[in-house]
């Protein structure tokens, strides 16, 4: 996806404003990390359209990758009367000093999509429990009993164990009774299909290529997972994933994977958005609504929302090409006639 | 057009030539050094090889073991061998180096340090090894043996990556700090498993040799150290910049020295605040004049600049620092040129004035770890120029140094002794690279090797002093810190326009020499208690 660069000024500070028509006052900040990093845009278009719906102004600033660039942006936004924040923080551990600055004014924060370690702030993610659960439920359901792989999240990755442990709570039931065996699993070192692909590889020897399915942690480890397979005739078997790359969905279409499990970015926009202008309403952060309380790696409660997934498998492909996610094109490329609904 | 309008409009135009005028003066008040690639002419090819233990390191240590005061370069080889280049360069010429067969053609290599160990006016090397470091001593004409016994050097079979000495209050031999970075036989899951770093003391005042090593617990993956005085107490404490990729629980840390006492880390009590980085390379220079050295850390995305938080406490200053990268331009958190979306990932830096105008510039090697895809894959290395208002401004690609191979140590050195700057980058998975300073700059300049007599023969721990009207630059005379990249030989020193300087040394001991007046343009060998005297290369 980083072919499109796109020729934004290179301005030290960016802010960009966008009056609302029918402004009621209130400002919603939004601090980017990388705005340049195609896949905001379309989180920043259900942002803005549900802050602009709602009669108030979206004001925003991009860091750049800068965690420094950041902590001054906060602050231009503060000063450009924000009344809430949403952050996608550059570095969750360097954003403290502005999210407490924002506290202290008594203007309340979102961390969107990546963590925040500060009570103060609200936190809004997708579900990566249940993203690892319906992974393991859709490849469960194609391979009730058999051996099992694992190829997991990088391991400095908090989600990689969120992941693992929805995973295995599905499981657990078929692996206790011995239905299930899980016969190798590992971590792949900064997500990267190459390692992911020796891995699996690694534990195919192990097995005499005896293994009959792969809970694999996302799209990008899946790809290489099946690459192993496919070196060894085994394609086909159940693989999960998620991320609803391209690529990946392609193989949902063809049969090689069994799911990607989709993150919808317009709902994680429009609900940050909306939770924004509840919170500078005044209503509390444990008050929103479908909030849960959630204990950081950090040992810090905060208040949270965990957005609900969608799995894509071969059934409800259609999803996101009426979604606008992918063409047709790319989605059935390959695919045999009549052997996928959403390609007919 | 009106008379009325006319008068109020020549005071607009007037302004306004003027700050145009402003403008043109601002980007004429840093000279843009022009650096020419001559890396396939030097005779240099040597590659930074191998798979994940090779991730990190690729190091280089320039400095002269032949005696003609020319720096030499020892480049890392990795998986491969260790390769030592003569510096065969004319004076002011092209560069040119030859290969030779040196005793120090070791694989696993991943840093090298020159230091003279024991003190006999021969520089010897430490080579840090993916496995058992080696103590290397000098015997001249750029020969090397094994001295590992011979001075009870401890090498361990770490995955060592960082490397600094000092030479403790009267001690014959230097103080030697290994920093290790993660557990390699852990592979499959590395988090966690950093291996300790060692301090190798001397075994006694007057030993040559040092005792076994002391473990520096707890260890965070550290992949630069430095034994610098932050608060000039006179005594250097040890600075480690760890890789929180790898660690957990850690943050960059800062070690007491205390003579005859275990070491002991700086912490919340003493005014330390936690900072977590993915710390590669330590580079430090006193950048604001203030007397004090600031402390550049090189890392993924931001980088960071610290400076005392308060230099002036009463009582001296406390281990707090601020990170004032962002205010003065030099974060260098994603690439320059081409790539622009994701940030960059820096390992070597170096502070040190490549247009000579009188104010330190920074040097910063960038390079994806190696395939890394929230990482910027071109990742270009940086040649940030210092302006009057102490902010940096980036000239790596209009000074012609914006390499994008997967950067890992280098240097600025003058190899071919005309008073300019030059650059030497290592690489991984491609050959090394260096470039020649080639157009003339208008600042002038002083080179200075430092001498005294005792163990510590190169006066390792002085501060350096160069006074031009009433600007003092000052430079501590450290080994360790970069990224696996160590010197030992000149020390540079723009000057700008003066065609003179005052010089004077604060000796390792706190001893200060009497100030000196030295013409600009010259090399000089310092030797304590006596007027510098002039040396002319070729």
């Amino acid at each position: 996806m980083k072919k499109t660069i796109l020729a934004l000024s290179c301005a030290v500070f960016s802010l960009s404003f966008a009056g609302g028509a029918l402004a009621k006052d209130k400002t919603i900040g939004v601090s980017w990390s990388n705005f340049q990093e195609e896949r905001w845009k379309t989180d920043e278009a259900a942002m803005k359209a549900a802050i602009e719906a709602a009669g108030d102004k979206y004001i925003s600033a991009d860091a750049q990758s800068s965690a420094a660039k950041q902590l001054t942006d906060v602050e231009a936004l503060i000063a450009q009367g924000a009344d809430a924040l949403i952050i996608l923080a550059q570095d969750a551990s360097a954003i403290g000093p502005a999210v407490e600055k924002a506290v202290n004014e008594g203007i309340p924060v979102v961390g969107y999509d990546r963590l925040i370690e500060n009570e103060n702030a609200f936190y809004l993610t997708f579900d990566n429990k249940e993203v690892g659960r319906m992974q393991a439920r859709e490849v469960f359901k194609v391979k009730p009993e058999g051996n099992y792989a694992f190829i997991k999240g990088s391991s400095s990755d908090p989600n990689a164990d969120f992941l693992f442990s929805g995973q295995m709570e599905v499981l657990k039931e078929a692996i206790d009774s011995g239905k299930v065996k899980n016969v190798g699993e590992a971590y792949t070192d900064g997500w990267l299909p190459a390692n992911a692909q020796k891995n699996m590889e690694q534990i195919l020897t192990a097995n005499n290529n005896a293994v009959d399915a792969v809970v694999a942690s996302n799209d990008g480890t899946a790809g290489g997972v099946v690459a192993a397979l496919t070196a060894q005739g085994l394609q086909g078997i159940p693989v999960s994933g998620q991320d609803g790359d391209h690529a990946a969905l392609n193989r949902v279409a063809l049969g090689t994977q069994t799911v990607s499990v989709w993150k919808d970015a317009r709902e994680l926009g429009k609900n940050a958005a909306e939770i924004a202008s509840a919170l500078a309403d005044g209503t509390e952060m444990s008050a929103i609504a479908n909030a849960v309380k959630f204990t950081t790696p950090g040992g810090k409660e905060v208040d949270a929302v965990f957005l609900t997934p969608v799995p894509i498998t071969k059934d409800n492909l259609a999803t996101v090409v009426d979604a606008g996610w992918i063409s047709k094109e790319a989605l059935c490329q390959g695919v045999s006639a009549g052997s996928v609904a959403a390609c007919n | 057009m009106t008379a009325r309008h006319t008068r109020r409009l020549l005071p607009l135009l007037a302004a306004a030539s003027l700050l145009a005028a402003a403008q043109a003066a601002a980007q004429e008040a840093v000279v843009v050094p022009r650096f020419v690639e001559e890396t396939a002419s030097s005779g240099i090819d040597t590659v930074y090889a191998g798979e994940w233990e090779y991730m990190v390191g690729g190091g280089t240590a320039v400095f002269d073991c032949d005696g003609d005061r020319k720096a030499d370069a020892l480049i890392a080889g990795g998986a491969g061998v260790a390769s030592l280049y003569r510096n065969a360069s004319d004076v002011g010429g092209t560069l040119r180096f030859e290969r030779l067969e040196s005793g120090l053609e070791v694989e696993g290599v991943s840093g090298a340090w020159p230091l003279d160990v024991d003190g006999d006016g021969i520089q010897d090397v430490v080579l840090l090894r993916v496995g058992e470091n080696l103590a290397m001593r000098g015997l001249g004409q750029c020969r090397f043996e094994r001295a590992n016994e011979a001075w009870g050097f401890d090498g361990g079979d770490a995955w060592s990556t960082a490397f600094a000495a000092t030479w403790e209050r009267g001690m014959a031999l230097p103080t030697l700090a290994v920093g290790n970075y993660i557990d390699r036989k852990e592979e499959a899951f590395p988090w966690g498993s950093c291996t300790d770093n060692s301090l190798h003391r001397p075994a006694g005042a007057a030993a040559m040799a040092f005792a076994p090593p002391q473990p520096l617990v707890p260890s965070y993956c550290a992949l630069s150290i430095l034994f610098t005085d932050w608060n000039r107490s006179g005594r250097p404490d040890l600075r480690v910049s760890n890789d929180r990729e790898y660690y957990k629980g850690g943050q960059e840390q800062l070690w007491r020295l205390a003579p005859g006492e275990a070491a002991t880390v700086y912490g919340p009590s003493d005014g330390w605040k936690s900072l977590k980085i993915w710390g590669m390379g330590i580079a430090s220079h006193d950048v604001d004049l203030d007397g004090y050295p600031e402390y550049f850390l090189t890392s993924m995305a931001d980088n960071k600049l610290q400076a005392l938080s308060d230099p002036v406490a009463a009582g001296g200053p406390l281990p707090d620092f601020k990170d004032v990268a962002f205010a003065r331009g030099v974060t260098a958190h994603r690439p320059y040129v081409g790539d622009m979306v994701k940030p960059s990932t820096a390992w070597h830096a170096q502070f040190d004035d490549v247009n000579n105008d009188g104010r330190a510039d920074l040097f910063v090697v960038k390079g994806n770890v190696a395939e890394m895809p929230d990482f910027a894959a071109e990742d270009p290395n940086n040649l940030l120029l210092q302006k009057p208002d102490g902010t940096f401004l980036e000239a790596g690609d209009t000074a012609g140094v914006a390499s994008t191979a997967i950067g890992r140590g280098g240097a600025l050195a003058d190899f071919n002794l005309d008073g300019r700057l030059d650059m030497l980058v290592v690489n991984r998975w491609t050959s090394a690279q260096v470039w020649r300073s080639a157009e003339a700059l208008p600042g002038r300049w002083l080179q200075l090797e430092l001498r005294q007599p005792g163990g510590n023969r190169d006066a390792i721990g002085a501060w350096i002093e160069v006074r031009t009207g009433d600007r003092v630059q000052r430079r501590e005379v450290t080994v360790g810190g970069g990224h696996a990249s160590g010197q030992a030989g000149w020390r540079h020193f723009g000057l700008g326009e003066a065609t003179s300087a005052e010089l004077r040394v604060l000796w390792p001991d706190g001893e200060a020499g009497a100030w000196q007046r030295l013409d600009a343009d010259g090399f000089y060998i310092v030797e304590r208690g006596r007027p510098a005297v002039a040396w002319t290369p070729g």
